[in-house]
């Protein structure tokens, strides 16, 4: 599937910002299951500097600074996809097998995953996520089958309420209150997983939406979407990563869906956020973000190119 | 006289050590009750140097003097020998744990290391994975804590990595202490300090990307951190520039320093923030304490610091029981300085190993309390009941990552000398349990160098853990050697002219303000000083009746808060006034009575510390605590006599006049200095044009007692009568106060000094704010007949004050304002 995503993102500054810097993790990468054709960043005010480079996950970021007052920033991320539909593989491993996989004996070689069994400031591990994890890992259950039995779960305990969490509510709170966002559902998932020892990342990204029928599709009301990703030791070695999406009860790898575009990948939301910054007066700032997914024809690069553009 | 044979005793049962009985034998002479003068010297000087520890590091927490003990810990030669290359052998191996940690990861990928201490490690910092540290050396300073076995061995107990603190702290022991007994200093050998520090520099100089030239400063978190008397001193001695990370900013991946001429290169941090706290933009987006954009000019290979960002992880215990085979592994040796048993319990075997002992042992969290798990108290196995032990063995268990057990060890006690009581208690010996923490520096070749001697720290009387932030105390670290003593000082590094005149001249932005802000207050301080006395004079002199001199020092009272606005007038109830006026001196709710201002010059000061004398600072602090002193015995006693405070004014201005001549006469006279004196001048400017504009009205000048007292208040009584003799003309008074330009109390004084200042300042500025001189008055086209027409001279008072109104907020928004702006982090929902 081609896919088109445009994902705006302004904030309004008062009284003006005097100098800024910031990190944006706004291009998608190329990887199984989904091919980059074309990224552009564009940012207005035109940025002092600017480079790019990939993170310790593999992610590419960008950094950008501002020495100049300015009354609003804009950053304007444009990006064309072709995915392809993900397969659902089948793994007999039995969870605490992959457990102990990830445990340390000494002299015995670890497999580098292991580095997202840990807690991370998002998703920490905490007997709750464990005690709420626990029945869909009976004793000698499968690693991936219990996977999407919690996924279901969730997607039959929790509500999704916009505005319910904050960017920064507690994976515990949201966990209690059964209530959240797409991004408190991944991070749940995450240190449900990470809780019973298992290693599992967090995925920021985009899901394609369609209009409710015959009503016509409106720009930039879509989100960013976040799922997780358990780490599946039997399978092949390109395709451990089995994506799981709790608010849509969708799953599979590389990516839950032909209509999901992969974005970053990290241990949680801290490690990925699309853009971040630290600006210097602009004492109050509003944040308008809008995110647009396409389905394009194929052979459509997608839109004509803007008028400043800024390779990556 | 103590004989010998008892300090004998105490010192075998203590440290068994050949070095305790010659230190004892050199200072046999001294009897009890001078063991005890000097102790009570070095509480003095420990309190007059302002060694503090703050000890819950926040604005409002109480600055508690350091505590250190008179008698210092004895290391022979032999036992240094073995401290000090065992020491060295860990930095090794340690700095090779960071370059696989930071690069090729063999140590996890192989089991050698568990990935649950690193990976796993809130310390571990993975935006600097694969980053090549600038210079080739991660580790650049390090301190390990070493225990005391009944064995006479010593044993590791753990490592700080991140930016440990005590490296001025103990300077400052070493200076009191060898001070006390500088014979014993002497005959004993002990190995000077200077060295090491000397080797850091050149270390840090060789190491950064501008070599020689380097400009290293030292980054605080400022005045509130619980260790920031040693960040200053530090800065001080090793001649850094002292900054916190506002100072600073990052520019096409490069470091600058914010200081009154523009934007400095920094080529060096010497950091005492942990490194969370680095850089708001990649790490904590809360953190107010760092740079955003340091880790990209780190990365970049632009700038050094030390230590390299990510090596708190080398800080948890549980590391200590991995490091033997990771010796094996990467040194080919065994260490030589052992750590104490240490099991961590996410290890299986360790775990089985740690259970059946946990009696005898310690509990540790292997992560520190910021991490995710957070942290607790080590919990010391034996003061647990049976109960207890059950439930720690069971968390141990279920979640054995985040525990490890350490072997426990009593630790072996020092003689310490405890003071006799004013109660009659002789003073007397006693034994105390030590902790000793050691230093490790990079050395300019790729080496590390031990620092002889270190901070040992004492647990209190029944305690069994040693703490400063619990209430522990300090005792200095003498290595005896049986060589050469190497007697460099610091002084003798080469720096170049350049380089020299280069440091001279930096000003931080941050240090300039708090300069003009001491300036402002060292004038606000005395001009309150001296109206107070001048009201307390006139109102028990000869003029108590005096209507019109009494309505102008009551409205002057009020106008400076010397007394609250609901306070009668003198001229009605001339005693209530005199008491609500002494009552109020020290008061902490007005904003400017005597006391007030005494804290704000203090606080300002502090600030910039490092750029003051021990002596000068010393003035600062003894005249706020002994005028609080003076006037909370007064308000003790209840009563309110005017003798008293007269005596206590007249002390506290004697002391001002110290403390400003210490700023005339001792202080460099940089653009920061300017700052001081335009200040100073500002407040003078206000205050000279204010009094002399309310005494016009009343015709308060007519009378002999008011015209005395002007004079009094421009501190100009001696000069006029010694011009004009008995008159008492105010053409005569206009001439001398507002005039003469030679009278440096006199307006038109005030005015040109400014003025000058003003223009001297502007020369070394990049863009032209020359015209921030022209905000004050020319005095030069006054003449005295104008002046003498009332309405001429009242508005040209009311010029001038207003002109240090609009003169303090140009030269704030000038000169100030980048500090000011705060950085915020501003995320993505």
């Amino acid at each position: 599937m081609r896919l088109q995503v445009v994902h705006s993102t302004r904030y309004d500054y008062s009284p003006a910002v005097e100098t800024a810097q910031h990190m944006a993790y706004l291009e998608p990468p190329d990887k199984p299951g989904q091919r980059l054709i074309s990224h552009t960043l564009q940012i207005h005010p035109g940025p002092a500097q600017q480079h790019s480079t990939r993170d310790v996950h593999g992610n590419r970021r960008c950094f950008f600074s501002l020495q100049s007052p300015h009354r609003s920033l804009e950053i304007l991320a444009h990006s064309v996809l072709e995915t392809s539909a993900p397969a659902m593989p089948n793994s007999r491993l039995g969870w605490e097998a992959a457990r102990a996989l990830f445990r340390y004996r000494a002299g015995q070689t670890v497999d580098p995953a292991c580095e997202f069994s840990f807690a991370s400031p998002y998703a920490p591990r905490d007997s709750a996520f464990a005690a709420y994890a626990q029945p869909s890992f009976p004793s000698e259950g499968g690693l991936l089958a219990g996977a999407m039995d919690l996924m279901q779960r969730m997607h039959a305990d929790f509500t999704y309420e916009s505005h319910s969490t904050q960017v920064n509510t507690p994976a515990l709170q949201a966990l209690a209150q059964r209530k959240g966002v797409c991004q408190d559902f991944a991070h749940i998932m995450v240190a449900c997983l990470r809780s019973l020892g298992l290693s599992a990342r967090y995925v920021s990204g985009y899901l394609l939406t369609q209009p409710a029928p015959g009503m016509p599709r409106l720009r930039g009301s879509d989100a960013s979407h976040a799922w997780a990703s358990v780490y599946v030791p039997d399978l092949p070695a390109d395709r451990r990563w089995v994506d799981l999406d709790p608010t849509n009860c969708r799953a599979g790898s590389h990516a839950p869906g032909e209509d999901y575009v992969t974005l970053a990948t990290g241990r949680d939301f801290g490690d990925v956020s699309p853009v971040r910054g630290v600006i210097n007066g602009g004492a109050s700032h509003t944040l308008t973000v809008g995110v647009t997914v396409d389905p394009l024809p194929e052979g459509r690069v997608g839109r004509d190119s803007p008028d400043t553009t800024f390779a990556t | 006289m103590r004989g010998v044979s008892a300090i004998e005793s105490v010192a075998k049962e203590a440290v068994p050590t050949g070095a305790w009985l010659d230190f004892f034998s050199q200072i046999d002479g001294l009897g009890d009750t001078e063991l005890d003068q000097r102790l009570a010297s070095l509480q003095r000087q420990v309190r007059d140097n302002g060694v503090t520890y703050n000890v819950y590091a926040d604005e409002h927490g109480p600055q508690r003097p350091w505590s250190l003990d008179l008698f210092p810990l004895l290391l022979d030669a032999p036992s240094w020998a073995v401290i000090e290359s065992g020491v060295r052998q860990r930095m090794r191996l340690l700095e090779q744990v960071l370059a696989d940690a930071y690069g090729p990861q063999d140590l996890v990928r192989r089991g050698l290391l568990p990935a649950a201490l690193v990976h796993g490690h809130p310390g571990y910092l993975r935006a600097m994975h694969g980053v090549e540290p600038v210079g080739g050396v991660r580790l650049h300073i390090a301190a390990f804590d070493l225990a005391h076995g009944p064995d006479g061995h010593w044993w590791v107990v753990g490592q700080r990595c991140q930016a440990p603190s005590g490296l001025g702290y103990l300077l400052e022991n070493r200076l009191a202490i060898s001070g006390q007994f500088p014979q014993a200093f002497q005959a004993l050998r002990v190995q000077r300090l200077a060295a090491t520090y000397r080797t850091l520099m050149e270390s840090l100089r060789r190491c950064s990307p501008a070599g020689e030239q380097a400009h290293i400063a030292l980054l605080t978190p400022g005045p509130y951190n619980e260790t920031y008397f040693e960040h200053a001193y530090l800065a001080r001695y090793l001649g850094l520039t002292l900054v916190e990370g506002s100072d600073l900013m990052v520019r096409d991946e490069r470091l600058f320093l914010k200081t009154l001429n523009g934007l400095v290169p920094v080529h060096g941090l010497l950091k005492r923030v942990d490194d969370a706290f680095m850089d708001p933009l990649e790490l904590r987006a809360d953190s107010t304490l760092g740079v955003p954009g340091l880790l990209q000019a780190v990365r970049a290979g632009n700038l050094l610091m030390a230590n390299a960002p990510g090596t708190a992880f080398l800080e948890s215990p549980a590391l200590l029981g991995f490091l033997p085979a990771l010796a094996q592994q990467l040194l080919g040796e065994s260490l030589q300085l052992p750590a104490l048993p240490t099991w961590w319990c996410g290890e299986e075997a360790a775990l089985q190993s740690a259970l059946p002992r946990l009696r005898d042992c310690v509990i540790k969290p292997t992560y520190p309390a910021s991490a995710p798990q957070g942290g607790f108290d080590a919990v010391l196995g034996r003061r647990l009941t049976e109960a207890e032990l059950d439930a720690w063995s069971a968390r141990l268990a279920r979640q054995g990552e985040d525990y490890t057990v350490q072997a426990y060890l009593p630790l072996s006690q020092m003689p310490t000398w405890q003071n006799g009581t004013t109660a009659g208690f002789p003073g007397r010996m006693a034994p105390r349990s030590l902790m000793l923490r050691v230093f490790a520096v990079s050395d300019a070749n790729g080496g590390w160098s031990v620092l002889p001697g270190g901070l040992a720290r004492l647990a209190g009387a029944s305690q069994e853990i040693t703490s400063m932030q619990y209430g522990g105390s300090s005792a200095d670290v003498w290595a005896l050697t049986e060589g050469k003593v190497d007697r460099t000082s610091l002084l003798q590094s080469r720096a170049s002219p350049t380089e020299l005149a280069q440091r001279k001249r930096l000003v931080t932005s941050r240090a300039a303000e708090n300069l003009f802000w001491l300036g402002r207050y060292t004038e606000r301080a005395e001009n309150t000083l001296r109206l107070a006395r001048l009201v307390l004079d006139c109102l028990n002199g000869e003029e108590q009746t005096n209507g019109p001199l009494l309505n102008w020092l009551g409205r002057m009272s009020v106008a400076h808060t010397l007394v609250l606005p609901g306070v009668p007038a003198p001229a009605q109830a001339r005693r209530v006034f005199e008491r609500a006026l002494m009552a109020s001196l020290d008061s902490r709710d007005s904003a400017t009575s005597v006391g007030f201002n005494l804290r704000a010059l203090k606080m300002a000061a502090s600030a910039v510390r490092e750029r003051l004398s021990q002596e000068h600072w010393r003035l600062i602090t003894r005249t706020e605590e002994e005028f609080a002193a003076d006037c909370a015995a007064q308000v003790r006693r209840g009563e309110y006599a005017s003798v008293d405070a007269l005596r206590t004014l007249k002390h506290c201005s004697e002391r001002m006049a110290a403390i400003t001549g210490a700023q005339t006469d001792r202080m460099t006279r940089d653009d920061g200095w300017r700052l001081l004196s335009i200040g100073r001048h500002i407040e003078r400017l206000g205050f000279l044009a204010s009094s002399l504009d309310t005494a016009l009205e009343p015709g308060m000048l007519d009378t002999e007692g008011g015209f005395e007292a002007m004079l009094t208040l421009f501190d100009s009584s001696i000069t006029f009568h010694a011009q004009y003799q008995q008159s008492r003309q105010l053409a005569a008074l206009l001439d001398l106060l507002v005039l003469d330009r030679d009278n440096p109390r006199s307006l038109a004084w005030v005015a040109q000094t400014l003025r000058g200042r003003l223009a001297r300042l502007a020369e070394s500025q990049p863009d032209d704010s020359r015209k921030l001189a022209g905000i004050v008055p020319d005095p030069q086209g006054w003449t005295l007949t104008q002046l003498c027409q009332p309405h001429t001279l009242q508005s040209a008072l009311q010029n001038y004050r207003s002109t240090a109104l609009s003169l303090s907020e140009a030269v704030s928004a000038r000169y100030f304002t980048h500090t000011a702006l705060s950085n915020q982090s501003v995320g993505h929902a």
